[in-house]
């Protein structure tokens, strides 16, 4: 077909001057390597995100003592979170599957015989496990009557029972916390390590009132986790617990609050917060380089255009018609952007890859930035190529042939 | 096959309007060998244009090969000088970095359908004016006379009714051109129109008829008695330089 035949003619005439081609595709090609990186960068960050609110429980909330911005572990000199707050809380929120008022110590000295480590002391009510969605492997979890009794008994994070117990089953064995000599009764499920780096297995659940006055002597507690039957809730729950405790601890405005309530979608938005922003900016600053990439691309075309006049001036008496030469031409700075587009995408992908390699950015390469990068190299291309395009289809034959 | 009618053209330059052709009218039948001459500045190159239907005349009728050409659309034109036209021009206008083979197959990108038997065409235009040996060559590998055959071959390639040359050997030394029209003799010949601009009685002889333009106007339209053989002055001029 004679639309085909142009169309390669035009595509040909790049070869043509190969250093010329490379200038009209690098902005292109520039463009899209950095718009590749940066949606890699905002597609991992954004996978970073859910991750995080996996392991934070989809339908959680956390209430911990201790004010402020931000989601940090429970601060352990506030005392204003106490057992009454859980139970008012519980009476507030029927969509709750479960609710875990907890008391913990971050590092507390753990030994067994003559092993020795350092782990979270979590001292819980059997809820912790629902609350968590982490159950016991092996063995027995806390019950109800360990924490009526004040029973000495221990559950075991697997790291904890491999520092103490090697290959051992840790199982009716004893382990000495702080002063209190506890019987290990279960094993954790494994975790791993949460995204923040720490170990979450390096740690032992003990009965919340054995904990409380046995281990740590105190009367307040560090958190409490609801989970909720539906993420829907999430918002309107929280507002309603942060109210409730407001009202008991006697905070009026302008004070702040003495404890924080963070939710699977304030972790979201926290990870996100500045990520986004900056992938938005970077974005941007990569679409005008494409868009910058064109204006010098349909310069190179318009000088081209000039110096080609001869040229079109002969097709144009051999039997081109203006319609040919408009076929040519953009489809010369079509494929030009296409070239550009593709070699962008590799490019981006190469440095996304190096990225991952060297440094601990989350990165996630997709489909979604070659998908763009074709739909906007093609824009480009035809945008910036249409006005040299017109011109040379234009050119009247005769003082192009002069 | 060519009948111009009291052809106008008047160049608008703003303010001013400079007339250049100022009614033309002549025919010329199929098979015919005009030379059409004139000073610089005549009008020569804008009625070869016209004919050629790169430039519309600002009045007057043109009929070639019995259409009417001065309403046709760029299409309809494109078209028409890719059937039945014919360029060769003073500076050649090869493809530079394109072979010989492929500056012939040029006019055939832009016929409809494509011929099946293109390359086998390209070879006999290439044949034709001598270079078939030269097929691969690049022009800035050709002498300004190769290269001028090469420009007739692509001419030839679209087997057009009419050959419009413009000042065909102006840039060739006196061997170089005597064989360009030698070729042109041949195609005359063989049946085909030529329509060769020039403003050098020398070469003008070579024609069946000479048309002189003087001031946008025709001044002489007469036919050569005698018109010059290429051929016969090639082997002279072959003879002299041996002499020397």
């Amino acid at each position: 077909m004679r639309i085909i035949r142009i169309a390669v003619e035009g595509a040909r005439a790049l070869t043509a001057n190969k250093l010329r081609s490379f200038f009209m595709m690098a902005g292109t090609m520039t463009g899209i390597a950095a718009l590749t990186v940066i949606m890699s960068a905002g597609e991992g960050t954004e996978q970073k995100v859910m991750q995080r609110m996996e392991t934070f429980g989809t339908r959680a909330i956390m209430v911990t003592a201790g004010g402020g911005k931000g989601f940090s572990p429970p601060q352990e000199g506030v005392t204003t979170l106490t057992l009454s707050d859980a139970d008012a809380i519980r009476n507030i929120v029927p969509e709750a599957e479960a609710i875990s008022p907890a008391a913990v110590k971050h590092r507390m000295p753990v030994k067994a015989g003559d092993s020795q480590t350092q782990a979270a002391v979590f001292a819980a009510e059997p809820d912790w496990h629902e609350a968590w969605d982490w159950y016991v492997r092996d063995g027995e979890p806390v019950s109800s009557e360990d924490v009526a009794t004040l029973a000495r008994v221990v559950v075991l994070g697997s790291s904890t029972a491999r520092d103490l117990f090697g290959e051992r089953n840790p199982i009716g064995e004893y382990v000495q916390i702080g002063a209190v000599r506890f019987r290990v009764k279960g094993m954790l499920e494994s975790r791993g390590t949460s995204p923040m780096g720490t170990d979450m297995d390096n740690r032992c659940i003990i009965p919340l009132t054995t904990g409380m006055r046995r281990l740590f002597n105190q009367d307040h507690i560090s958190y409490v986790r609801i989970r909720l039957k539906d993420s829907r809730d999430l918002i309107p729950v929280g507002e309603r617990i942060r109210e409730l405790l407001r009202e008991r601890h006697h905070i009026t405005p302008p004070k702040e609050d003495d404890f924080s309530i963070v939710t699977a979608s304030n972790i979201a938005a926290m990870v996100r917060g500045v990520s986004g922003t900056l992938t938005i900016l970077l974005g941007a600053l990569a679409g005008l380089s494409l868009i910058v990439g064109g204006v010098v691309l349909m310069n190179i075309l318009l000088i081209s255009v000039s110096e080609r006049k001869r040229e079109i001036g002969l097709r144009r008496a051999v039997g081109a018609s203006r319609r040919d030469i408009l076929v040519q031409f953009l489809t010369e700075s079509l494929t030009v952007s296409i070239l550009g587009m593709s070699a962008g995408c590799l490019l981006g992908m190469g440095l996304c890859l190096a990225l991952m390699r060297l440094t601990p950015l989350p990165l996630s390469l997709s489909w979604e930035p070659v998908a763009l990068g074709v739909a906007f190299a093609s824009l480009v291309g035809t945008f910036f190529g249409i006005q040299p395009a017109r011109k040379a289809a234009q050119l009247n034959p005769v003082e192009a042939l002069r | 096959m060519i009948e111009l009618n009291d052809i106008e053209k008047t160049y608008d330059g703003g303010s001013v309007s400079t007339p250049v052709l100022k009614g033309i009218s002549f025919r010329v039948e199929k098979g015919e060998y005009v030379a059409i001459m004139g000073t610089s500045g005549t009008g020569k190159s804008t009625l070869m244009n016209i004919i050629g239907c790169l430039d519309k005349p600002t009045g007057g009728r043109y009929r070639l090969d019995n259409t009417d050409v001065v309403n046709l659309d760029d299409a309809a034109l494109s078209r028409l000088r890719n059937r039945k036209l014919g360029f060769v021009f003073q500076q050649f206008n090869l493809l530079d970095r394109t072979t010989a083979l492929k500056n012939v197959l040029l006019p055939l990108l832009y016929t409809d359908p494509y011929p099946a038997d293109a390359a086998a065409r390209a070879e006999r235009s290439l044949k034709a004016v001598s270079l078939a040996d030269r097929m691969q060559y690049k022009p800035g590998e050709l002498s300004g006379g190769q290269q001028q055959r090469v420009a007739i071959a692509r001419a030839l390639i679209t087997d057009p009714e009419v050959i419009l040359a413009d000042e065909p050997t102006g840039n060739l030394d006196r061997r170089s051109g005597l064989e360009v029209l030698a070729i042109f003799k041949r195609l005359h010949r063989d049946g085909r129109t030529i329509i060769l601009v020039s403003h050098d009685q020398a070469v003008a002889e070579h024609a069946d008829r000479i048309v002189i333009l003087k001031d946008g106007r025709i001044a002489e339209d007469s036919r050569v008695k005698q018109p010059r053989d290429a051929d016969a002055e090639l082997a002279s001029l072959a003879g002299e330089e041996k002499n020397q």
